[in-house]
């Protein structure tokens, strides 16, 4: 049985000339919280939607729960919960109706959980949907896919419209009652400091492209911004180096590991190193997919203004 | 579950339909012996209130029955589900089939026994002559094809209105097209139930009900090449 709970091959897809997904490779190991990062846009959802057979991949491979997303559509749709960012249902429907009618099409379904649900999170069971607040149409959707007990969480987006509170509630929830029975979470979210509180494994998406995947645990043990200046400086990313930003006479170097070494190969080749710092998840994000960073003045883009 | 879902979604109509349906042949019967239109409720108002009601539960099935489900908000939800896409297609189809039978059972149930008091005569006869004079199976399949093709294109176009205005449109084209063809070059096009050039009339009725199935499953090709 594969290790991974989700995993692609140079998976894409394009629309015409644009590449939503460009040729990424995702590996979300089974029983681990995986947050998908990305900027509005980025390709997070088309992501997720190949991955759950909504839309088809035009090249790569994926395999979900050991299953290929092309052949085996059906069976990783039965073990495989989706909550997604549109919260749009039947709205004549009550949750106790959405209930019945989610209930026989799956086999691990447990009433129980509805019951603990939805009294943690307030919903009211006899409301019709279209008649609930949006942050109670949220928590449907999640008491929904939270009550199919299954394999594999995906979440789009799951805490548009909680109030703070309700996603305490919810990422409390997914850090605990799912992961003791052994199930894989893996959510898109823009919410950063919700992925740093739970996720174990973080993905950043740009452009369609995977810019980043790691460990948390690994951006607080070995990730560092090294800031140097001089000439000759490296200017090429690879599997050390995540990102470089210039800024004047600096660079500043995103490393993935041994930036003792790194820094020292710098030394060498004349620079001058003025930090070592480590880093946090969000100014990884933000080296990453803000391009303004990497621009020489604090306001590229922004309309010349041409005083008198 | 999915067939319960329907059923709740179409359910008001049904139950307004079969009500009509249970009481448009004594309604009619009266009126007719009322303003003496002709002698009494006979088999040609009863063929005509029950092809009426029929073509217009089959419009309404064909239009309510799918476009609540396939519209792009809350396909991502039940596409999620673990069926293949084709289940719904055709559980929906089902649903509105067996409404759409029930409403012509009721209908037929009513006028049977309407034909058989105004008529004085045995219920068996009645029903005998329904069967044999009356072209019950044409209507029914009739309504099956007009049931058919709008629900296909109401999934296809994924817009109620549109499906429904789709459908009457082709529904209407092909017999003005028919008209016109028999009128200019005397070759008779078949539409819609009538009988193909020498073929027996089961043949006939075989085929139509064959092309009415043909549009579902258009509608499942559609539905399952889809990209929510």
């Amino acid at each position: 049985m594969s290790e991974l709970a989700i995993g692609t091959a140079s998976l894409a897809r394009t629309y015409g000339a644009i590449h939503a997904v460009d040729g990424i490779n995702l590996s979300v190991p089974r029983g681990a919280i995986y947050g998908f990062l990305g900027r509005n846009g980025a390709g997070k959802t088309t992501t997720i939607k190949m991955l759950l057979g909504l839309i088809r991949p035009t090249a790569g491979s994926g395999r979900v729960l050991g299953m290929d997303i092309r052949s085996h559509n059906v069976a990783i749709l039965q073990r495989t919960a989706f909550v997604s960012e549109k919260k749009t249902l039947y709205p004549s429907l009550t949750l106790c109706d959405l209930v019945r009618f989610s209930r026989g099409f799956y086999p691990t379904w447990s009433d129980s959980a509805v019951e603990k649900y939805a009294r943690l999170f307030e919903i009211p069971m006899k409301q019709r949907f279209e008649k609930l607040s949006n942050g109670n149409q949220t928590k449907v959707f999640l008491l929904l896919a939270l009550a199919q007990g299954a394999d594999l969480l995906i979440l789009d987006e799951p805490t548009t419209a909680l109030d703070p509170v309700s996603v305490d509630q919810l990422l409390h929830v997914l850090a605990e009652d799912t992961l003791d029975r052994g199930c894989t979470i893996f959510f898109s979210s823009h919410q950063l400091e919700e992925v740093e509180q739970i996720a174990e494994y973080a993905g950043i998406i740009d452009h369609g492209k995977l810019v980043m995947e790691c460990r948390l645990d690994d951006i607080k043990s070995e990730f560092r911004l090294i800031t140097a200046a001089g000439n000759f400086l490296p200017a090429q990313i690879s599997s050390q180096v995540l990102s470089i930003d210039v800024e004047g006479n600096f660079r500043r170097y995103v490393v993935t590991k041994d930036a003792e070494g790194f820094a020292a190969g710098l030394s060498r080749n004349g620079a001058t190193v003025t930090g070592i710092v480590p880093l946090s998840l969000r100014e990884i994000f933000l080296h990453l997919v803000r391009k303004e960073m990497s621009c020489t003045s604090g306001n590229v883009g922004a309309t010349p203004v041409h005083l008198p | 579950m999915y067939f319960w879902k329907c059923w709740r979604d179409t359910r008001s109509f049904a139950l307004v339909f079969l009500v009509l349906a249970a009481s448009a042949m004594p309604v009619t019967a009266l009126v007719s012996k009322g303003i003496n239109l002709q002698e009494g409720f006979g088999p040609g108002a009863f063929l005509s209130t029950f092809a009426l009601i029929l073509f217009v539960v089959a419009l309404g099935l064909g239009t309510i029955g799918a476009i609540q489900e396939f519209t792009d908000k809350t396909a991502h939800f039940l596409f999620t589900k673990p069926r293949p896409r084709f289940y719904f297609v055709w559980a929906g189809w089902v649903v509105g089939c067996a409404e759409l039978l029930a409403i012509a059972l009721v209908n037929v149930l009513t006028g049977w026994l309407t034909l058989a008091y105004y008529g004085k005569t045995p219920l068996w006869s009645v029903l005998f002559g329904l069967l044999t004079k009356l072209d019950i199976a044409g209507v029914l399949i009739y309504t099956l094809f007009v049931y058919c093709l709008t629900y296909a294109m109401t999934v296809v176009l994924r817009n109620g209105l549109k499906g429904l205005g789709a459908s009457m449109g082709i529904i209407i084209g092909l017999a003005m097209i028919a008209a016109a063809v028999r009128a200019r070059w005397q070759v008779d096009v078949p539409i819609p139930v009538e009988h193909f050039g020498s073929l027996p009339i089961v043949a006939s009725n075989l085929i139509w009900i064959f092309v009415a199935l043909l549009f579902v499953f258009a509608a499942q090709l559609v539905v399952e090449r889809a990209e929510i």
